[in-house]
């Protein structure tokens, strides 16, 4: 590869001994302390660490867009030999967009709504006075192309919002590239897409970069992304750069415990359902009053008393970069470490009994037949003014599934692919228009809220945003215990019941008398736990249950959850889009596209031999934690169908690698395989 | 779009003969015969019938209603009690010299209001922004009747450097600007603060978006940024506000109409009141409400012109 005959000293970016504090009303926050390291030419470098770590801070001192209360206390930031943070807003105007450009975390909020495509390329290219307006559209049609926009030539007209999420990252990308920058900066950039788009854009990103050479900064908490995309990585922890390295000696080879521990809490790392996901037990550290010596110590599970409080020996050089930690070099250097890759370094989850063979009952709990969920397109004056007969779509469409006492059913699906819908039709908040719900026999599709509401005790939902979906004004204690005053239980002592319920989903007491603000992720989401726990229900449906955890905090959830179901029998009902996470609770899985289920089965067989051309790319599309493993094509193309134009034959058909002349005309119906596993493909894989 | 104007004209047109039900009700309500309120309590019993059968007072009630619209629809709004001129041209003469009040008045509140609402939230709690919003504050606080005697006493009577009262000689545009300034000013002013703090409160939360962020990213000019894409977003929900501000002081000029007595809308209603000339108070309300919707329906227009995704849902 053309990258690797570049001199590997040569270093367009420099950041060296780099520390930042902001100032909050709690004290001065060390975001950032003595963080360095180089950013060779022509190579794409990935900054991966959890949420806190500084990861994003660093991209953005780079540009000189740090938040107002943000001070950088040392260190420089040398870009060829110019130091970024002693230059001028003015001068840095012009390195912003033309030497440095960036591709942002989320596409949906990140381009402004009410500016064409068009117009925004003109904005960014307003430096270049030598072309005419003519010229810089075309390169700005150009553009797009390139980054696999059709049409570009008509789309460049429109506005972000006729993008989907995935054409829209495209764009981002294109606008990043306009100018032809010679670095790159990515934050986060498939974070928000869904996994077949993320591998789609990770590939545009690979071929722009061997075709334009362009540097590439690449910021992520996904750790098969980076393995996936970069050249060397850089390991952040609470502020700290914990190790470097080039990707092999990362991923293989890595020294540090920590970067050790994250790689090995990965849930896309374990292959096998395993009874408990490993952990990173304790918080990251408050960045008020950092401790001295290593930061990771008391997290640590390798932790020397009394020697981590010494600052570790420094660059304690290893293949490709650094590592700091007394283990590898000075005097409690210890050649045992690291230890062959088996072993497990983190602990197997938190204390509690370990998951026996699962008691999974035979009757049902809850049983959806033939469900259907229709949405209204336009009003009734105006569907017969357009002449439009059914102004209606599909959002779920024949939806047939069941979960069992103390079984753990995943339903998985891209976004629009209608599972949280039927989530939301299951709990009754949603009216559904055919079809059947069964809980514990009795039916329950579109019953009456008031005779519904005695039923809801017995089925919990876990919401999505965890700190969203607690109201801020309410402690924890009120908010655990809020469900008893829903469904009007008294003669209940809210005192205990709380603590009982913070000892349940192991919630430390003194945080009862806390407001959701005040919570970690993790916290936040053991608040959401207790509170579908509150009233002892039978089935709990939780949507997206591990998302913005970080890897090392979600695995504690998990094991929660699956604990919980151990001791009470709970049903879960699992939406997800996240499949490694899913993999490993889940007994039985439903793949949803389009609103229909196209396999449904158990969960181990689906994961080893999909059957159905969709699930299978969303197996494949799983970015692996290992640059020997990088996929080498993109699995499907294109776009989920919008439900307005559902396509005529199997829906998957437009997109589908295996597709045949008769899927675009016949719509599969539900096929029950020899193992139970029910699919709908003509022509299922084996 | 065209079913929404169709839905939007037509909600409108509903609005107005609502307008025009009350008015008429309100007629009917308040003690004392019409006829005798126009006449005057010596009338004869023959003048009194006499004026009945002119005015179709001897017709049903639903029936008057009914010539009433009718007429409406065909721009004949009755004629004035007292001098029998039509209703129709007495408010056209006077509708023009509201319209400029509350034009120019409105103007230069978004001139100074908006551009300081955007310097004071580009850079929060600095001497500019606190001082900004002092003076919105007060501006918002103190009555404009308040402030339209101060400009008088102030700038007319002491300094003399504006003409006190009337609107100027007719066909003498130097003459009738001069005159308009301090009414303009004393209406405008509590609108410059108005408009101050929304833009502020709005461009704050669009500052903070992350779009701002890409184009500063971009390395877009932070005049580029402030005015081409923040405002852009901001000024969105200020547009609804300075239609329906605007909407409003075509009747609310009242006070600034009498103080400085210029002949206006809301001079006319105020005097048809307390003359009980009722042709001209159902006349003039009915213009003012219609100005009012037909303002507001061109600010939500207006937003749709800016805003793409607000323009496709309609």
């Amino acid at each position: 590869m053309a990258k690797d005959m570049t001199p590997p000293d040569e270093t367009l970016l420099d950041i060296r001994g780099l520390s930042l504090e902001f100032r909050t009303p709690r004290g001065r926050v060390k975001a950032l302390r003595d963080v360095s390291f180089p950013v060779r030419k022509n190579r794409i470098i990935g900054i991966v660490g959890e949420s806190g770590s500084g990861k994003s801070t660093i991209l953005w001192s780079i540009l000189g867009l740090l938040s107002g209360n943000a001070e950088v206390t040392a260190g420089e930031v040398l870009f060829e030999d110019r130091d970024l943070l002693h230059t001028s807003q003015r001068d840095l105007q012009a390195v912003r967009g033309e030497e440095i450009s960036v591709v942002f975390q989320d596409p949906m909020t990140s381009q402004i709504p009410v500016l064409t495509y068009a117009r925004q390329m003109f904005d960014i290219l307003y430096r270049r006075p030598e072309l005419s307006r003519e010229e810089k559209r075309r390169m700005a049609v150009e553009m797009l192309e390139k980054v696999g926009i059709p049409d570009p030539a008509a789309r460049i007209d429109q506005y972000p919002h006729h993008f989907s999420g995935g054409m829209r990252q495209r764009a981002g990308i294109g606008m990043a590239l306009l100018t032809g920058p010679k670095l790159l900066l990515a934050d986060e950039p498939t974070t928000a897409l869904d996994v077949t788009m993320e591998a789609q854009i990770i590939h545009l990103l690979q071929e722009l970069q061997s075709e334009t050479g362009a540097t590439i900064v690449l910021v992520s908490h996904n750790l098969g992304l980076i393995a996936e995309l970069c050249d060397d990585v850089v390991v952040m922890y609470a502020g700290e750069v914990v190790e470097t390295g080039d990707v092999r000696s990362i991923f293989h080879d890595p020294q540090h415990p920590y970067t050790r521990a994250l790689l090995e809490c990965d849930p896309a790392r374990i292959e096998k359902q395993a009874g408990k996901l490993p952990v990173i037990p304790g918080d990251i550290p408050d960045l008020v009053r950092p401790q001295h010596g290593c930061i990771y110590a008391p997290r640590c599970q390798r932790v020397i008393e009394g020697v981590c409080v010494t600052t570790p020996p420094p660059n304690a050089g290893t293949a490709g970069g650094h590592a700091r930690c007394h283990l590898l070099d000075g005097p409690f250097h210890d050649p045992e470490w690291p230890p062959p890759a088996e072993v497990l370094t983190v602990k197997a989850g938190e204390t509690g009994r370990p998951a026996g063979p699962k008691k999974i009952g035979e009757e049902p709990l809850l049983d959806v037949s033939d469900l259907n969920v229709r949405f209204r397109t336009m009003g009734a004056l105006h569907a017969r003014l357009k002449g439009v007969a059914d102004p209606f779509v599909d959002g779920v469409l024949d939806v047939s599934l069941s979960v069992r006492p103390g079984e753990t059913v995943g339903l998985v699906g891209e976004s629009g692919s209608g599972k949280t819908t039927l989530g939301r039709a299951v709990l009754n908040l949603l009216r559904s228009h055919g079809g059947a719900i069964d809980f514990e026999g009795e039916q329950i599709r579109n019953m009456p809220e008031r005779r519904f509401k005695p039923l809801r005790r017995d089925m919990a939902m876990m919401f999505q945003d965890p700190v969203g979906s607690l109201s801020p004004r309410k402690s924890v204690r009120a908010l655990v215990t809020e469900p008893f005053e829903i469904h009007g239980i008294s003669g209940v002592d809210l005192d205990a019941e709380a603590e009982r319920l913070a000892d349940l989903v192991r919630l430390p007491k003194p945080l009862l008398g806390r407001y959701p603000h005040e919570l970690s992720g993790g916290q936040a989401r053991r608040v959401g736990v207790a509170r579908a726990l509150a009233l002892n229900p039978k089935l709990i449906i939780a949507d997206e249950p591990t998302a913005g955890l970080d890897v090392s905090v979600q695995g504690e959830i998990l094991n929660l959850m699956a604990d919980l179901q151990a001791e009470h029998g709970l049903g879960y009902l699992i939406i997800t889009h996240n499949l490694p996470v899913v993999r490993h609770i889940a007994d039985r899985l439903a793949i949803m596209y389009l609103g229909r289920v196209v396999e449904q089965g158990d969960a181990e067989e689906i994961f080893r031999s999909p059957a159905h051309p969709y699930t299978r790319a969303l197996v494949e599309g799983i970015p692996q934690p290992d640059p020997d493993r990088r996929r080498t094509h993109v699995s499907i193309s294109g776009e989920v169908p919008s439900l307005m134009n559902r396509p005529v034959g199997c829906d998957f058909a437009t997109r589908c690698p295996c597709v045949q002349p008769r899927c675009r005309e016949e719509k599969p119906p539900h096929f029950t395989m020899n193992d139970g596993r029910v699919h709908a493909c003509l022509f299922p894989l084996k | 779009m065209l079913i929404y104007l169709t839905k939007r004209l037509g909600l409108s047109a509903a609005v107005i003969g609502l307008v025009v039900l009350v008015l008429f009700s309100l007629l009917h309500l308040i003690p004392g015969d019409p006829a005798t309120i126009a006449l005057g309590p010596r009338a004869t019993p023959e003048a009194i019938a006499r004026y009945a059968a002119k005015m179709h007072l001897d017709e049903p009630v639903w029936m008057q209603f009914l010539i009433y619209v009718g007429n409406a629809l065909t721009g004949d709004l009755g004629v004035d009690v007292f001098s029998d001129r039509p209703v129709t041209q007495i408010i056209n003469e006077r509708i023009g010299f509201t319209l400029a009040l509350v034009c120019t008045g409105m103007g230069w509140a978004v001139i100074l209001g908006i551009p300081l609402g955007c310097l004071a939230a580009v850079k929060p709690n600095s001497v500019l922004d606190r001082v900004t919003g002092v003076l919105s504050v007060g501006t918002i606080a103190v009555p404009s009747f308040l402030v339209s005697i101060w400009a008088l006493l102030i700038f007319a009577v002491q300094l003399r450097w504006l003409p006190a009262i009337g609107a100027g000689e007719p066909g003498d545009m130097h003459d009738q600007a001069l005159h308009l300034i301090l009414p303009a000013f004393a209406i405008g002013l509590a609108w410059v603060g108005y408009l101050a703090r929304m833009v502020r409160a709005s461009m704050l939360e669009v500052m903070g978006e992350t779009y701002i962020r890409s184009a500063r990213a971009f390395g877009l000019t932070p005049r580029k940024v402030v005015f081409g894409y923040a405002l852009r977003v901001a000024i969105l929900p200020t547009i609804t506000l300075i239609g329906m501000g605007f909407g409003g002081l075509i009747s609310s000029t009242v006070f600034a109409e009498i103080i400085f007595a210029r002949p206006g809308i809301g001079k006319l209603i105020f005097d048809a009141v307390m003359a009980r000339n009722f042709p001209i108070v159902q006349g003039a309300v009915l213009v003012a409400t219609a100005l009012y919707i037909i303002v507001v329906l061109l600010s939500d227009l207006l937003i749709a012109w800016f805003d793409p995704r607000v323009r496709e849902t309609l």
